[in-house]
């Protein structure tokens, strides 16, 4: 590799668009190589406190501490919530926010006429026990980790039953698994329980990261540099809410976190290598292993024949290693996982610029020196379970970061914003928590709870805050204090997202296919975009109707392929953590709704429901379908608009306004 | 597509948001209104000095004539004789060292077969591959000196597009609409043409809009009479039915108990303009009306240049109506489709060039004979250029470490060339521009400042140009 090619590939995720911050007077940690007392007293890096319940004056409003909390914050700016959310508006908000699914109709009616007090806190408990709230939560975690199945790149190989992950994820949330050890299981579950499948799937963590894998003259120290580059920096981003891979070329320009803190975390991984675990019955494993390597033999013998190739001999040969590779039989049941090989540990050195060539310092494991103290040795270079140690770290009751950053995102979840605003930076550039005192109490109830993470879903569900309307009767007043609606005077609406747009049209149309779990699912997409694939036969549709039916968290996640319609509503990029979803508002969305392939199916199959259900009942057509997609019954008005329409128009065309109504895209 | 920046640097919440800088690709953003939204972002993290503002533009819009694969300097722009007089041997020591992706240090050095003359007032050297480029040679800044960060297509690619080696950053294409909207409220801001012959090895992520809202997304154009996707009405349902479907949707929105949410007014602006997308652009698309003499200036009804001619002539007609950027891919599918000349370049470059040369000559000059090509910053180049070295005995492999691009229009200093690579070809010696450049250069015509079109994501301002890069001030 050239010395130009060294100077600038280190500079890969580090340097960034900082430069008019770093031109201006910031406050940073020189000298450097030292933590200043005063970075230590940053708010994020002191340990959790307890704060007691706020005194309010309107104590009444509250049901539970969290609204002490929030109503303090609120009368601090003479500010007072909103009037409490209808019973129609709260099943569909709840239903939404913990399933991502709409109510049906009958759930609504259940809800509505339920006349007893703790009507709304059995819903809460019963969506809580749902099987489908795990799908939700997992689709939020998900992004964080940016879950994919492929590698990205050239080849966007898929990693066989990468899947294994997501239902990973999905179970441990309905399970209640205490974050400590959801994390632990992440991080180090080949070591804590070797041959243990469930830990040994959580660990794919590891391999979900883009992976350049190229032909020709492999650079494997580079290459082994990227790819802890990537393992190392979702650690910073998904667990302590720090953008810990600014540090990787020189210490960090805002935040405490100093380069050798960088490559003392990397230093956990220096024996990290992916280990497939074959999950198959002995024969069938051995006929797998024969199939493989002889047709493997094959290619490479065809590969030794095609260094020597030239002109069309050269392109002959590669079009058969293609057909031969393209041969290979299917994976056998398989745990893409890690393992460590400490045969072939690498040495982890501080790096000049991130320059995997210009090697300073040794190090070894040791957490960011901000969160420990100064005179902490590091891990020994040959401890056999490395990343449980780390681990153990970050699990401490006493780490001030994991519990936080974990019920800011949970407060995200259901808000919308967190409070901490920036949920993947807790540091000097992220913005400062709105409830400082609320983020550490609902720590604490973290740790009280043995890390589970329902407890804490429960408390903000049921609290005054969560129930109160997204119409406030202040608005004009509130909107010039607080224009965001930081403190909550109203509950804030948002757009569904793209997987909830997906599922709730399927499910207006009772095509949902509830299926929990297994491999994922591919669509029928325009050949057009296969054919923009470096291998488009890697696209194999799903057969199985009722599989494309399944909910979107199912479609496959797949780098160089994401489908319009998610792309168009903002799924995220699935190639760096996505700590919060953007909810933008451009035309092609429209297009989507009114002349995509998906809304127009679907419209069609809402509309033969609805014959079906109502025959040709015009009143009892509008009523229902009001129902199974905005969730309510239609105002006279809308009723009478609706009726008209269906004069002379198409049953079809109606179902499919109203999957563009703002009524459907939209939760108040 | 993902958010994770201070609330009021939020894309697109509502409907003055929406206005100002939602429409992105379908309407136009006011830079002012974009500069004051970075003051308010820059405060919120702490002191800062006064900023410069943005300057006057030069050019209003883009067009990149990607050339995938990398396309050879040797066979095009730079002609090296020492490269003919060495042909068989092995490269002197005093050349340096370099790594290719394929090929090894024992590789002979392969002479071109090509013969350059010099072209227009200013002589320019091009090569014999481009008879109609060359006719407009005096337009033409080449940019001899080009490198990059990488030799393989896939990571070349995405730094050529976003600046990053890696996948998942904004495409030069989103960050200009970003920066300055479009001028058109009936087209897509930003528009890909991919080759119809397939995708290339980076695949959907190098023209992606990474994460910029999604409201600066590329429409990719697909082959045939129907480019953008979902601009058709279903084959079932005329015109006039979608018409009332559309005020069935209004109307019903309208009677909802939030009629005047600032949010949903925006979704009912987007509405109206996919129904006036839907109606004008079909108009634009459609290449039958056009003069026959048009047609011929793109060779469009002759092969090999039927294909790219059309493209070319597109996005002459995208630019015209107000489309900020536009990218015409040459190359797709397997790497011999592309400039991707492993195997023999004589055959790969005189194929690929006579399938583009003459319409991006056209080009040129329609864009000039309609006044446009002032306003119109013209790319042209691929991801790397190709090694001095031979591969499989008359290919070459690819090579990041100097290479040639050109620009023209929009600004641009046309008739000369220059930066300079060593006698060989291997490297650029003489004022090295890197990837960082072309893109600094191309925001500076455009009138942006690389250190203020920025975006917070995880926790950095980020930008199109990563580490500062520099203007090619020889050329602007």
């Amino acid at each position: 590799m050239s010395k130009l090619v060294r100077i600038a590939l280190p500079v890969l995720t580090c340097l960034m668009g900082v430069s008019i911050l770093v031109r201006a007077d910031q406050p940073t940690t020189a000298p450097a190589g030292v933590i200043s007392e005063k970075s230590r007293e940053f708010w994020c890096f002191r340990p959790v406190t307890n704060p007691s319940l706020p005194v309010v004056q309107d104590a009444s409003w509250c049901r539970n501490p969290v609204d002490r909390f929030v109503l303090s914050k609120l009368e601090e700016q003479h500010l007072r919530p909103a009037p409490p959310a209808t019973k129609i508006e709260l099943v569909r908000r709840v239903y939404f926010d913990v399933t991502g699914l709409p109510p049906s109709p009958v759930q609504i009616k259940a809800f509505v006429s339920d006349p007893a007090p703790d009507a709304y806190e059995r819903l809460v408990d019963q969506l809580l026990a749902s099987p489908h709230f795990g799908e939700r939560a997992a689709q939020h975690w998900l992004d964080v980790v940016r879950y994919a199945e492929t590698e990205g790149f050239e080849y966007d190989r898929h990693l066989p039953d990468a899947w294994r992950y997501r239902d990973y994820v999905v179970s441990s949330f309905n399970n209640d698994k205490p974050f400590d050890r959801f994390v632990t299981e992440q991080i180090a579950g080949d070591e804590i329980a070797p041959g243990n499948p469930e830990c040994e799937t959580a660990a794919i963590f590891h391999r979900l990261g883009p992976v350049r894998r190229n032909a020709g003259n492999p650079e494997v120290a580079a290459s082994r540099n990227e790819v802890l580059t990537e393992r190392t920096d979702i650690i910073g981003a998904a667990f302590l809410g720090l953008t810990i891979g600014c540090a990787r070329c020189h210490d960090h320009k805002f935040d405490p976190i100093l380069q050798k803190d960088y490559y003392r975390l990397q230093a956990y991984l220096s024996a990290t290598e992916e280990h497939d675990i074959l999950l198959a019955p002995d024969e069938e494993k051995k006929e797998w292993q024969r199939k493989t390597l002889a047709i493997n033999n094959k290619i490479k013998a065809l590969q030794a024949r095609a260094k020597s190739a030239t002109g069309s001999d050269a392109t002959r040969l590669k079009e058969e290693i293609e057909t031969l590779e393209d041969s290979l039989p299917a994976n056998p049941a398989t745990i893409p996982g890690i393992g460590n090989d400490f045969a072939h540990r690498a040495e982890i050195h501080v790096l000049h610029r991130g320059d995997w060539e210009k090697k300073l310092d040794l190090v070894g494991p040791r957490p960011p020196t901000v969160l420990v103290s100064d005179d902490l040795p590091e891990l020994a270079a040959d401890d056999p379970a490395p990343r449980t140690q780390l681990a153990r770290w970050l699990t401490d009751p006493h780490n001030p970061l994991t519990p936080r950053v974990i019920v800011n995102r949970l407060w995200q979840d259901h808000f919308g914003r967190g409070i901490v605003n920036t949920a993947n930076n807790f540091g000097i550039n992220g913005e400062r928590p709105t409830h400082p005192e609320l983020l550490d109490f609902l720590a604490n109830q973290l740790l009280q709870n043995g890390w589970r993470l329902k407890p804490l879903h429960r408390l903000i569900l049921l609290s005054n805050a969560y129930r109160q309307s997204s119409r406030s009767t202040i608005e004009q007043s509130a909107m010039r204090i607080d224009p965001e609606d930081r403190l909550l005077w109203r509950f804030p609406k948002r757009r569904l997202s793209a997987e909830e747009i997906r599922d709730a049209m399927l499910a207006a149309t009772g095509q949902l296919n509830p299926k929990i779990g297994g491999p994922s699912v591919m669509l029928p997409v325009d050949p057009e975009l296969t054919q923009q694939l470096y291998k488009p036969s890697q696209w194999q549709v799903s057969s199985n109707l009722e599989d494309q039916h399944r909910r979107s968290i199912y479609l496959i996640a797949k780098r160089n392929l994401r489908l319009p319609f998610m792309d168009s509503f903002d799924q995220p990029a699935l190639t760096t953590s996505c700590s919060r979803r953007e909810s933008s508002t451009h035309a092609p969305q429209a297009l989507e709704l009114l002349n995509g392939r998906l809304a127009n199916e679907l419209a069609l199959a809402l509309a033969a429901r609805l014959e079906q259900d109502c025959g040709h009942d015009r009143a009892q057509i509008i009523e229902k379908a009001y129902q199974l997609t905005l969730g309510r019954s239609p105002t006279d008005k809308e009723r009478g608009l609706a009726a008209q329409f269906l004069k002379d128009q198409p049953l079809k065309e109606f179902a499919l306004a109203l999957f563009n109504l703002n009524g459907f895209l939209y939760v108040q | 597509m993902c958010n994770d920046h201070p609330a009021h640097s939020r894309p697109t919440r509502n409907r003055r948001e929406f206005i100002r800088d939602g429409l992105c690709g379908f309407g136009s953003i006011a830079l002012a209104s974009l500069l004051h939204q970075q003051q308010a972002r820059a405060s919120s993290f702490g002191a800062l000095s006064s900023r410069s503002s943005h300057f006057a533009p030069k050019a209003k819009s883009v067009i990149f004539l990607f050339m995938a694969g990398g396309p050879s300097h040797i066979e095009t722009f730079d002609p090296k004789p020492l490269l003919n007089q060495l042909h068989g041997q092995k490269r002197p020591k005093e050349f340096g060292e370099t790594k290719y992706q394929f090929i090894k240090s024992t590789a002979r050095l392969l002479g071109t077969k090509r013969t350059f003359k010099k072209h227009g007032q200013s002589g320019l050297d091009i090569s014999d591959l481009f008879p109609h480029t060359a006719q407009h040679a005096d337009k033409l800044a080449v940019i001899r000196s080009c490198y990059a960060d990488v030799v393989v297509h896939s990571a070349a690619q995405y730094q050529l597009f976003t600046g990053r080696i890696v996948p998942g950053f904004p495409s030069m294409g989103s960050w200009v609409t970003y920066g300055l909207g479009s001028d058109s409220d009936s087209l897509p801001g930003y528009v890909v043409m991919p080759d119809p012959h397939g995708g290339l090895e980076g695949g959907q992520p190098i023209f992606a809009n990474g994460f910029l809202p999604a409201a600066y997304q590329p429409t990719v154009f697909r082959p045939g009479d129907h480019p953008v996707l979902n601009l058709q009405n279903p084959s079932d349902v005329s015109p006039a039915q979608r018409r009332k479907t559309l005020d069935l949707i209004r109307e019903l929105n309208q009677a909802s108990p939030d009629p005047l949410d600032e949010e949903f007014s925006a979704r009912m602006n987007a509405y109206d303009l996919a129904f006036k997308m839907q109606s004008e652009s079909p108009k634009l698309f459609d290449l039958s009306k056009e003069p026959q003499e048009t047609l011929d200036l793109y060779g469009i009804g002759t092969e090999p240049t039927h294909d790219y001619g059309r493209r070319c002539l597109m996005a002459r007609k995208l630019i015209e109506s107000g489309v900020r950027f536009t990218c015409v891919v040459s190359g797709g599918g397997p790497g011999k489709l592309q400039w991707d000349a492993h195997d023999d370049i004589e055959e790969n470059h005189l194929r690929k060039s006579a399938e583009t040369d003459k319409p991006v000559a056209g080009l040129l000059a329609d864009l000039e004979r309609r006044g446009l090509l002032d306003s119109t910053l013209v790319l042209w180049g691929g991801e790397f250029g190709r090694s001095p070295e031979a591969e499989s005995g008359k290919g070459r492999d690819h090579h990041n470490q100097g290479f040639s691009m050109w620009m023209a229009g929009g600004g641009i200093k046309g008739g000369q060339a220059v930066g300079a690579t060593d006698a060989l070809g291997l490297r650029a010696i003489e004022s090295p521009y890197h990837i960082r450049d072309i893109h600094t250069t191309i925001l500076h015509q455009l009138g942006l400042d690389q250190n203020q079109l920025t975006y917070p994501h995880l926790g950095r301002n980020e930008r199109l140009t990563f580490v500062e890069g520099k203007v090619i001030h020889q050329i602007v």
